[in-house]
């Protein structure tokens, strides 16, 4: 470590008045490698500067987050932690590497939609439940330290990435079956029209925030669940105009079981009309086609008229 | 060959051709806009449906062409309302379309031509059950593609339609019900439309009665022999 940065004295100075007002950035966008933390875990060192300043977090000193270090050798600026803040460590410590005040210490600025969070299932399983792998922010906002609108495709919950930022949970056997979340939500709606259409890059298809909510996604027998009852009529009528609620009976992404008979014997009906077509016009076109080869080299004289 | 025997005859007039012609656009263009949705996750998918403009536009394009072949197919049925209505289309075993029972027998008869156990090919009148085939796979097509792909297009407006008994299933059974019968439509059309009518001995490249809407009296004495025979009599010679 010590050779890296010495190989980097030099481009100091320059730093040193790009990032005048950021003492930290001065070594951390320049070192790279990782550091262990008292607990053991690896923590990259590396602040990407660019990245950080393109971020909407970009004018931040980093000691608004960074209010103590977990090792190393800084002294912490320390200070009071916010109240919320403070009670959130012990649910973040479960997640941290290295400083679960950190990671704490959106919900300073964040409030509504903390609060939103919170009422959420997700919140209860963070805060009731105390489950260590119930989604905070930055489960799924990614590194705090590069994030961007959600607008952005660099973002990880943009539109594109959305699927795979809740199928990390949605999709993993070992959690759906913990939480009792249904089953095959993720392969169903990549099935369904929506699903299809998003799979090809649809812009402005519904992704599972959209009909879902992001911070406070419910349980779908919730009152105020936006995907059931008259919540379920509003969400379909972003898009579609004049939605009824015989229209949002429609199911979304449902797993068709042999509970709904008609889809499900009708899709295996469907193969064997399929097949049963292909098996007559294909041995029909190859049979005819050899025959054809047969009259016409072996019983020329056939065709002498 | 006598005289009163022409080298060609009419087999389509002008109006059958077009709305073949428009049946025929707006089918490779429905198949061509939808077939990236049939199977979104393979890897050229995007590239493809790139190529329509985006899902979006293909997705346009797709409901236009849609309702195309509909307005085609509707005007098909109503211009033979009007032919059967005014008696210039009369009805006859040898020239009709409507499937018979002779045609199961003929089915049998080409199989066993075509394996070499009976050496003789089945006499076909105006419509082979190949063309009646071909034929009435649009109709059903029509039915069933046609119908659930306009309910799927303006699922709103066609949701008050619906019965309130049917709406846990319907929408997966027309989803499913549009796509397997898309793909049974491009696999018909690309086997057995295609050898028929491109790629048989003596058709390479095509028929060109699509275009023409005639065909040769030489042809139809051996691919419509029961037609001949009712227009020009049984020949004696040969």
């Amino acid at each position: 470590m010590r050779k890296i940065l010495l190989f980097f004295v030099p481009l100091l100075f320059f730093w040193a008045s790009a990032y005048a007002a950021d003492d930290c950035l001065i070594c951390h966008s320049v070192m790279s490698g990782n550091v262990k933390t008292a607990k053991g875990e690896s923590v990259e060192v590396r602040v990407d500067a660019a990245g950080f300043e393109a971020s909407v977090h970009g004018s931040f000193e980093c000691t608004e987050c960074h209010v103590n270090f977990m090792s190393g050798p800084h002294t912490p600026p320390g200070g009071k932690l916010d109240s919320e803040v403070a009670a959130l460590v012990p649910f973040t410590s479960k997640k941290s590497k290295s400083s679960p005040e950190a990671l704490a210490a959106c919900v300073k600025c964040h409030k509504p939609i903390y609060s939103e969070l919170k009422a959420s299932v997700h919140g209860q399983n963070i805060f009731e439940k105390k489950e260590a792998d119930a989604p905070l922010c930055l489960d799924c906002h990614g590194n705090p330290h590069y994030i961007v609108p959600k607008t952005d495709p660099k973002s990880s919950v943009s539109h594109d990435k959305m699927l795979e930022v809740c199928g990390r949970c949605h999709e993993d056997e070992h959690i759906v079956n913990k939480y009792g979340m249904s089953h095959y939500v993720i392969e169903k709606y990549k099935e369904s029209f929506h699903g299809k259409k998003y799979i090809l890059g649809h812009k402005r298809v519904p992704i599972c925030d959209d009909c879902h909510g992001a911070h406070l996604v419910t349980k779908i027998d919730a009152p105020n669940s936006p995907v059931s009852g008259e919540g379920k009529v509003k969400t379909c009528g972003k898009c579609h105009e004049g939605a009824t609620a015989k229209f949002a009976a429609a199911p979304a992404h449902k797993y068709i079981g042999k509970d709904n008979p008609i889809p499900y014997y009708g899709e295996k009906a469907l193969i064997v009309l399929l097949l049963g077509v292909f098996l007559f016009i294909f041995s029909h076109v190859i049979l005819e086609s050899i025959a054809e080869i047969r009259d016409r080299v072996f019983r020329k004289e056939d065709h002498h008229e | 060959m006598s005289n009163q025997i022409p080298k060609e005859i009419e087999r389509f007039n002008v109006t059958f051709r077009i709305q073949h012609v428009l049946m025929l656009v707006t089918f490779l263009l429905l198949s061509f806009t939808g077939w990236a949705l049939k199977y979104p996750e393979v890897e050229h998918a995007k590239w493809w449906v790139d190529i329509w403009g985006g899902p979006d536009m293909a997705g346009k394009i797709h409901r236009v062409a849609g309702v195309g072949m509909l307005l085609d197919f509707f005007w098909h049925v109503i211009y033979l309302g009007y032919l059967i209505g005014t008696g210039k289309m009369g009805f006859s075993l040898t020239t009709t379309i409507i499937p018979l029972p002779q045609d199961v027998i003929d089915v049998a008869k080409n199989f066993a031509y075509f394996l070499g156990l009976t050496k003789e090919k089945p006499k076909f009148g105006r419509f082979s059950y190949i063309h009646k085939f071909d034929y009435w796979a649009v109709f059903w097509g029509m039915f069933i593609i046609g119908a659930s792909g306009f309910i799927l297009a303006f699922p709103v407006m066609m949701s008050k339609f619906l019965p309130g008994f049917t709406l846990n299933w319907v929408w997966p059974l027309l989803r499913i019900l549009h796509s397997d019968e898309a793909l049974l439509a491009i696999v018909f059309i690309l086997f057995w439309h295609f050898f028929n009518e491109h790629l048989k001995w003596g058709k390479f490249p095509m028929s060109w009665t699509w275009i023409t809407g005639k065909i040769s009296t030489e042809e139809m004495k051996h691919e419509h022999p029961l037609e001949y025979e009712m227009r020009f009599g049984k020949e004696s010679d040969k």
